[in-house]
């Protein structure tokens, strides 16, 4: 080994040994960065549940007739509403509406039976409490959809009457199929976002608290007065952290397949290279926080204001086509959403390098600008 | 650079937007040498050394530190220096040796030889057996013994001393300076700044920095005549604490500055006036006993204050300057 390259080696390992002695005398720290982790998976795992079923439905049925009880029935079959109140009229149910009770109240006014028989047009009505946008959207689809298959079905028999004896209506029947994630379970679409969501947290805060708190300790001037290179001193200090990470992100998609059967379809070393890429970027983004902050309160700060947005833009929780329009192209800047989908890509499809390029072109731009960013302006500040 | 030149300054100037924390200085100091930098706060002693140090690039001037420049190659500097900073600068929650490891990593050392080093260096400072003691658990004046060996674990030529002694006892004030005293005998030179007026007296050279400028800089002896030239009285007893003895001692001819000092008063004289104790003693009211007195750096660095603002005040009554 040259010289220079044992100096190196040596000034590296002198920062690594420093700041894993340092994290390891802070129990909060050890703390914070292994088990709160775990618990989180599991409590997002458990306690949010985006599938929409079950939603507490008012009847309010004005015409007494076997039509109006069929559209009924129909309408609460496929367990998406469940009726639990039954209120005498219109005024009642919008109470019940209101006071949070129920989420959905289905109306047939009278007449409904008579006026479908008749072949008039006729009117149920649905009021959908909105203020869950997702579940207004399933709830209200379910009713409606029932109630367009219904008039379909209205139209065809009456059509059917007029035609010739021994002739049927031709008739598409849609019936969805959904893939990779049959069962519709959310842990199973849930996990890879939370592992993104952790090492986010976790590497951007803590790296970003790092050099602050040096800085406001007084100890990042005597550091800095030593031959240290920059870039070792950057890399030392953020690759204990990076390895906390990848620890971190062994124990999600471990506990996620034991704990919720989120399957591991595609390659582990895909997986673990998409998170290196994604790391680069995360803690890019903490030394760079670092750099603009001058205590661990403003880089605390700084920190979650990376951190929440990306969170919440990255189509973890929220579908991306569900945001507002001009939203949407926001999201192409968040190094989170492309992790995501190529986590969700490789453990859930199997897909391979070639399918998840994209993604991991953008966190390699991504994390490489960062890291450049942040390292120029360490630099500039000493001068 | 002569060979017998450590540091070499010239018009080294620092600004902060439109206000100059340190104004054209220049001086050198020699192989060896203690050199002690002496100003009031914010006068720009720590702009000074971290320019020196390479942490601060100089707006305009330069100076050559260790045979390196400061303005084009700070990391050459670097590695020939050690730097104890004005603030505290050590991991407070590792030990001894894990912050001296560090530090010696930081500069290069490894292995075998660092650990000799560690050794070697904390014998030097009297910390023999601390190794292993928490940082934090170390009362102040260890501290800044921790952080001295920290500095000087990679032996180098020149060691900055931001206000080492700075809130540390005087017992431990003390050994901390016979510390630094034996360093320079071995060859390193000191460049060290410092609010105390005793301190400075151990030094080879003091340089006086007001409001950014260097206006004096002699041996301490040098500085003594140069700005407190004439003799200097103490009077003790009742006439000294009679009300109008301040103005009855000015009366004399001769005498330029009175001021208290403990339970008596301090009589300054012009330089060539010869003035006599029994004079002082017939201008007082009541009985006094008379003793010569010796000039301390205080009173340089009064004097050299006082000149500094009468200049500026000269230099702006005839609408110049700043
Ligand atoms: N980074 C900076 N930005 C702006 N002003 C600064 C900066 N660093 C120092 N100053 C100003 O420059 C002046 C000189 O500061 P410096 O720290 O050099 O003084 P000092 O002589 O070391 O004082 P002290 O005895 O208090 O340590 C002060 O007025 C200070 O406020
Ligand atoms: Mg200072």
């Amino acid at each position: 080994m040259s010289e220079t390259l044992q100096r190196l080696v040596g000034q590296l390992r002198a920062v690594v040994v420093k700041e894993i002695r340092q994290t390891t005398q802070d129990r909060r720290m050890i703390f914070l960065l292994t088990v709160a982790p775990f618990l989180q998976l599991l409590l997002f795992g458990f306690a949010i549940d985006l599938d929409v079923d079950q939603v507490p439905t008012a009847v309010v049925d004005l015409d007494h007739t076997p039509e109006s009880r069929e559209t009924i029935a129909g309408m609460l079959a496929d367990g998406t509403l469940a009726h639990v109140a039954t209120p005498p009229s219109v005024p009642d149910a919008e109470r019940l509406l209101e006071d949070g009770t129920v989420a959905v109240v289905l109306v047939l006014p009278e007449g409904y039976g008579r006026d479908l028989a008749r072949g008039v047009p006729t009117q149920a009505q649905v009021l959908v409490d909105g203020t869950d946008p997702t579940r207004a959207n399933v709830a209200g689809g379910a009713a409606s959809g029932y109630l367009g298959l219904e008039g379909l079905r209205l139209a065809q028999a009456q059509i059917a009457a007029r035609l010739p004896e021994g002739r049927t209506l031709p008739s598409v029947v849609v019936r969805p199929r959904l893939f990779y994630n049959p069962t519709q379970s959310t842990p199973i679409y849930m996990v890879p976002g939370i592992a993104g969501m952790l090492l986010l947290i976790i590497t951007t805060i803590v790296v970003s608290m790092g050099l602050a708190r040096e800085r406001e300790m007084g100890t990042l001037e005597a550091v800095r007065v030593t031959p240290l290179p920059t870039p070792v001193l950057m890399v030392g200090k953020i690759a204990p952290f990076v390895v906390v990470g990848l620890f971190d992100v062994t124990l999600a998609i471990t506990a996620g397949a034991w704990i919720f059967d989120v399957p591991i379809r595609g390659s582990l070393l895909l997986f673990y290279g998409i998170t290196a890429l994604y790391l680069l970027t995360t803690v890019g983004v903490g030394l760079f926080v670092s750099t603009v902050s001058q205590t661990q309160q403003q880089a605390f700060l700084g920190g979650f204001i990376f951190v929440l947005p990306a969170m919440l833009l990255s189509g973890t929780m929220t579908p991306i086509h569900a945001m507002p329009a001009w939203m949407q192209p926001l999201t192409a800047l968040n190094p989170l959403r492309f992790y995501m989908e190529a986590v969700r890509a490789i453990l859930l499809k199997g897909a391979t390098f070639t399918e998840v390029r994209v993604q991991a072109a953008a966190l390699l731009v991504y994390g490489l600008a960062i890291m450049a960013l942040a390292t120029s302006r360490f630099r500039k500040r000493v001068s | 650079m002569t060979p017998d030149h450590a540091i070499e300054v010239d018009a080294l100037s620092r600004r902060f937007g439109a206000f100059t924390a340190v104004d054209a200085v220049s001086f050198d100091v020699g192989r060896g040498e203690i050199f002690g930098y002496l100003g009031a706060n914010g006068a720009g002693k720590s702009t000074t050394i971290r320019m020196l140090c390479g942490l601060l690039a100089p707006t305009s001037g330069d100076a050559v530190v260790a045979g390196a420049r400061v303005s084009t190659s700070p990391e050459a500097v670097k590695r020939n220096i050690g730097y104890m900073s004005q603030r505290f600068s050590l991991y407070p929650e590792l030990k001894v040796r894990e912050n001296l490891e560090f530090f010696g990593g930081a500069y290069g050392l490894f292995g075998r030889h660092l650990n000799t080093r560690i050794a070697e260096t904390l014998d030097r400072v009297g910390l023999h057996g601390h190794a292993e003691d928490r940082t934090s658990s170390l009362p102040g004046g260890m501290r800044q013994r921790v952080a001295l060996a920290g500095a000087i674990l990679h032996e180098p030529g020149i060691v900055f001393l931001d206000e080492p002694t700075a809130g540390v006892d005087p017992v431990a004030r003390r050994r901390f300076w016979s510390l630094i005293r034996e360093l320079a005998s071995a060859g390193t030179t000191i460049f060290v700044t410092t609010h105390y007026m005793d301190e400075a007296e151990y030094c080879a050279r003091v340089g006086l920095m007001v409001a950014g400028r260097l206006p004096a800089l002699d041996t301490p002896e040098g500085l003594k005549a140069t700005y407190v030239p004439g003799d200097l009285f103490v009077l003790r007893g009742p006439g000294a604490h009679a009300d109008d003895a301040r103005a009855r001692l000015l009366a004399v001819p001769g005498v330029v500055d009175v001021a208290t000092m403990g339970a008596g008063l301090r009589a300054r004289c012009a330089a060539d006036a010869h003035v006599r104790g029994d004079a002082l003693a017939a201008a007082l009211p009541a009985e006094v006993e008379v003793e010569p007195d010796t000039a301390s750096l205080e009173d340089v660095f009064l004097a050299v204050v006082d000149a500094e603002a009468q200049a500026r005040g000269a230099a702006r009554a005839f609408g110049e300057g700043d």
